[in-house]
C-alpha cells in the first residue's frame, strides 16, 4: 500500500513539473522533461502493479475519453500511440511516455492520469469546461495552479471530468 | 584566497591554456576575465593573485517570435582558444548562439599627428609648419574586447557544451540531440556530425548531455548521454558519427534500483584527462574515471555524497536532483575535483585514494587561511564540526569548478561568488 501512496505522490509531483516547465523562461528543457517522464512512467507502473485497491474511483470510462482530449480516440489510446500529444507542435516537443497495455483504470493518457492523481491541481479544477484545443492552448494557469505533493485523500471521487480534459490539452 | 562578489549567478568557469587568465560567465550574459598578477618581489604576499582584467556583455536575452520562446542570455560554456598571437580569444555560448571574442591590450597611443590635434580635431593647416613622425607613447592599459564571429542558427535544441579541436581550426557544439562541427572562420554553415533525434519524438529515450574533443587526436571526440553512457566517435570513420567507435557503459546495479535510477545515472559532465588516456564523468552521486581502452566499466568510482541516496525523493521534489555538477582534473591527472551542496567541494587523490571535503565560504577565505576539511555525518558517532545530512543547505551548490592547467590553483563558483584557492606550500604537483 505504501508503494501505491509513494507512487501516487511521485506522479502528482511529476505532472506538476511538466506543467510548470511550460511557463519557464528559456523554453522547455528537453532533458529535464525526458527524465521527469521516465519517473512518471516508473511510478505509474508501480502504482498499477500494486495489488492494493485504487485510491480513487475511476469515473465512467466513456466520459473520460470524450471531451476534447488530445490525440487518442474516445475511451483510451490505441496501443502504441503516444499519450502525450501536444497541441502546439514546435520542434521542442516533450517526449511521450510509453503507452502500456490498457488497464482498467485507463491511465494510458495524461488526461486520465491527472483525473486520477491530480486532485491537487485545484487551480485547474476552477477552469470552466471549454471547447476544443484552441481554447485550452490559450490557458496559462501559471504556477498558482499546481501544488504537487499534496495527496488529497479525502476526495475519493472525481468531481468533474470535463475541466480536466481541456486543461490537460495544454500539456 | 579571494571571494569576488557579483550580482549574478556564475554559470561557467574556465582557465585558459596557460592559467594566466580565468574567465567566468554568468546568468546575466556577462563574461568577467581575471588575470593573474605576475609575482613581484615587492609584495611577496600577493604573488600570483587574480584581478579583474575585463568585463563585457556577451549575450543578451532574445525572443524567438516563431516559437514564442524566450532565449536566455545565460552563458552555458566558455572555452579559450589556444593563443596564437598577442591577442586572446574565447568562445562563449548561451542556449542558441556561440560567439568568438577577441581580447586585445592597448598600452600605447600614437601622439604627434600632423593633421589632427590631441583631441582628434583637424588642425588649422596654416599652423602646420613642419612635418613630424607620430610616436607611440605609453598609456594606461586598456583591454578591448570585440566580437569577431557570431555562430547563430545552428541549433534547434539547447546548447550544452562546446569544445575546441586540437587542430585549432574547428570546434564543436552540442545540444540535446545534435552535435555540429564548425570552422572558426565560417559562421554561415556547420556540419552536423551526430544526430540522435528519433523520427518520432515520442520514441525519444536519451539526450546528449556533454561532449568534448580529445586533447591530442583531432579526429576523436566523446559525448555523454542521459542514460549514463559515453560514446567515443571517430570523424575519420564517417561523415555522420551516429555510429560510435566505442561505447562506454556500466551495467546498472539492480539493488540500487528506484524511481530515480535513470535520473541519477545521467552524466552531467565529461572531461578528458590531460594525457588523453582517461575520461572523467560526473553523475548525480559519483565521479568515475574511465580508461579509453576499457568500455565495460569505469576503472575508478568515487562517491561524492552517497548519503543523498536515501533522500532522492525529496531532492526530486525540490528539483535538486536535476542539478548538473561539473568535474575537473588537476594538471597531472592525479587528483579529481567536483562540487556538492552546502558550498562543499570534494577532491579525490587517485594515487593515495584519499579524499577530502572542503567548503567555499567567506570565513574560510581570509587571505592565507588554511582550508579546514569538513565532514558530513550520517548518523552514528558525530564529531564536533560535523554537519548532519539534514542541515545541509541545498540552495548552496557548487556546480562549476576549474583547475589551473599546471599549478595547484582552483576556481570555485559558489552561486554568485567566485573563490580562488591556491596551494602555496605544495605548488609542485605530485
Amino acid at each position: 500500500m505504501e508503494f501505491k501512496l509513494e507512487a501516487h505522490r511521485i506522479v502528482s509531483i511529476s505532472l506538476g513539473k511538466i506543467y510548470n516547465s511550460r511557463v519557464q523562461r528559456g523554453g522547455i528543457k528537453l532533458h529535464k522533461n525526458l527524465l521527469v517522464s521516465l519517473v512518471l512512467r516508473s511510478a505509474r507502473q508501480v502504482y498499477l502493479s500494486d495489488p492494493c485497491p485504487s485510491l480513487y474511483l475511476a469515473g465512467p470510462a466513456g466520459s473520460r475519453g470524450a471531451a476534447g482530449v488530445g490525440g487518442g480516440p474516445a475511451g483510451g489510446p490505441a496501443p502504441g500511440s503516444s499519450p502525450l500529444k501536444k497541441p502546439r507542435r514546435n520542434s521542442e516537443e516533450q517526449p511521450g511516455g510509453a503507452a502500456a497495455a490498457e488497464e482498467e483504470m485507463e491511465t494510458g493518457n495524461v488526461a486520465n492520469l491527472i483525473s486520477i492523481f491530480g486532485s491537487s491541481f485545484s487551480g485547474l479544477l476552477r477552469k470552466s469546461p471549454g471547447g476544443g484545443r484552441e481554447e485550452a492552448e490559450g490557458e496559462e494557469s501559471g504556477p498558482e495552479a499546481a501544488e504537487p505533493g499534496q495527496i488529497c485523500c479525502d476526495k475519493p471521487v472525481l468531481r468533474d471530468i470535463n475541466p480536466w480534459s481541456t486543461a490537460i490539452v495544454a500539456f | 584566497m579571494k571571494p569576488v562578489g557579483g550580482t549574478d549567478i556564475i554559470s561557467t568557469v574556465e582557465f585558459n591554456h596557460t592559467g594566466e587568465l580565468l574567465a567566468t560567465g554568468d546568468k546575466g550574459g556577462r563574461v568577467v576575465i581575471f588575470q593573474r598578477e605576475p609575482e613581484s618581489k615587492n609584495a611577496p604576499h600577493s604573488q600570483g593573485e587574480y584581478d579583474v582584467y575585463s568585463t563585457f556583455q556577451s549575450h543578451e536575452p532574445e525572443f524567438d517570435y516563431l516559437k514564442s520562446l524566450e532565449i536566455e542570455e545565460k552563458i552555458n560554456k566558455i572555452k579559450w582558444l589556444p593563443q596564437q598571437n598577442a591577442a586572446h580569444s574565447l568562445l562563449s555560448t548561451n542556449d542558441k548562439t556561440i560567439k568568438l571574442w577577441k581580447i586585445t591590450e592597448r598600452d600605447k597611443r600614437p601622439e604627434g599627428y600632423n593633421l589632427k590635434d590631441e583631441e582628434g580635431k583637424l588642425k588649422d593647416l596654416s599652423t602646420v609648419t613642419s612635418l613630424q613622425v607620430p610616436v607611440l607613447k605609453p598609456m594606461d592599459l586598456m583591454v578591448e574586447v570585440s566580437p569577431r564571429r557570431v555562430f547563430a542558427n545552428g541549433h534547434t535544441y539547447h546548447i550544452n557544451s562546446i569544445s575546441v579541436n586540437s587542430d585549432c581550426e574547428t570546434y564543436m557544439s552540442a545540444d540535446d540531440l545534435r552535435i555540429n562541427l564548425w570552422h572558426l572562420a565560417i559562421t554561415d554553415r556547420s556540419f552536423n556530425i551526430v544526430d540522435i533525434k528519433p523520427a518520432n519524438m515520442e520514441d525519444l529515450t536519451e539526450v546528449i548531455t556533454a561532449s568534448e574533443f580529445h586533447p591530442h587526436h583531432c579526429n576523436l571526440f566523446v559525448y555523454s548521454s542521459s542514460k549514463g553512457s559515453l560514446r567515443l566517435c571517430d570523424m575519420r570513420a564517417a561523415a555522420l558519427c551516429d555510429k560510435h567507435s566505442k561505447l562506454f557503459e556500466e551495467p546498472e546495479d539492480p539493488s540500487n534500483r528506484s524511481f530515480f535510477s535513470e535520473i541519477i545515472s545521467s552524466v552531467s559532465d565529461v572531461k578528458f584527462s590531460h594525457s588523453g588516456r582517461y575520461m572523467l564523468t560526473r553523475d548525480y552521486l559519483t565521479v568515475k574515471v574511465w580508461d579509453l581502452n576499457m568500455e565495460a566499466r569505469p576503472i575508478e568510482t568515487y562517491q561524492v555524497h552517497d548519503y543523498l541516496r536515501s533522500k532522492l525523493c525529496s531532492l526530486y521534489e525540490n528539483d535538486c536532483i536535476f542539478d548538473k555538477f561539473e568535474c575537473a582534473w588537476n594538471g597531472s591527472d592525479s587528483v579529481i575535483m567536483t562540487g556538492a551542496y552546502n558550498n562543499f567541494f570534494r577532491m579525490f587523490d587517485r594515487n593515495t585514494k584519499r579524499d577530502v571535503t572542503l567548503e567555499a565560504s567567506r570565513e574560510s577565505s581570509k587571505p592565507r587561511a588554511v582550508l579546514k576539511p569538513r565532514r558530513v555525518c550520517v548518523g552514528g558517532k558525530r564529531r564536533r564540526d560535523d554537519i548532519s545530512v539534514d542541515s545541509l543547505d541545498f540552495t548552496k551548490k557548487i556546480l562549476h569548478t576549474a583547475w589551473h592547467p599546471a599549478e595547484n590553483i582552483i576556481a570555485i563558483a559558489a552561486t554568485n561568488n567566485l573563490y580562488i584557492f591556491q596551494d602555496k606550500v605544495n605548488s609542485e604537483m605530485h
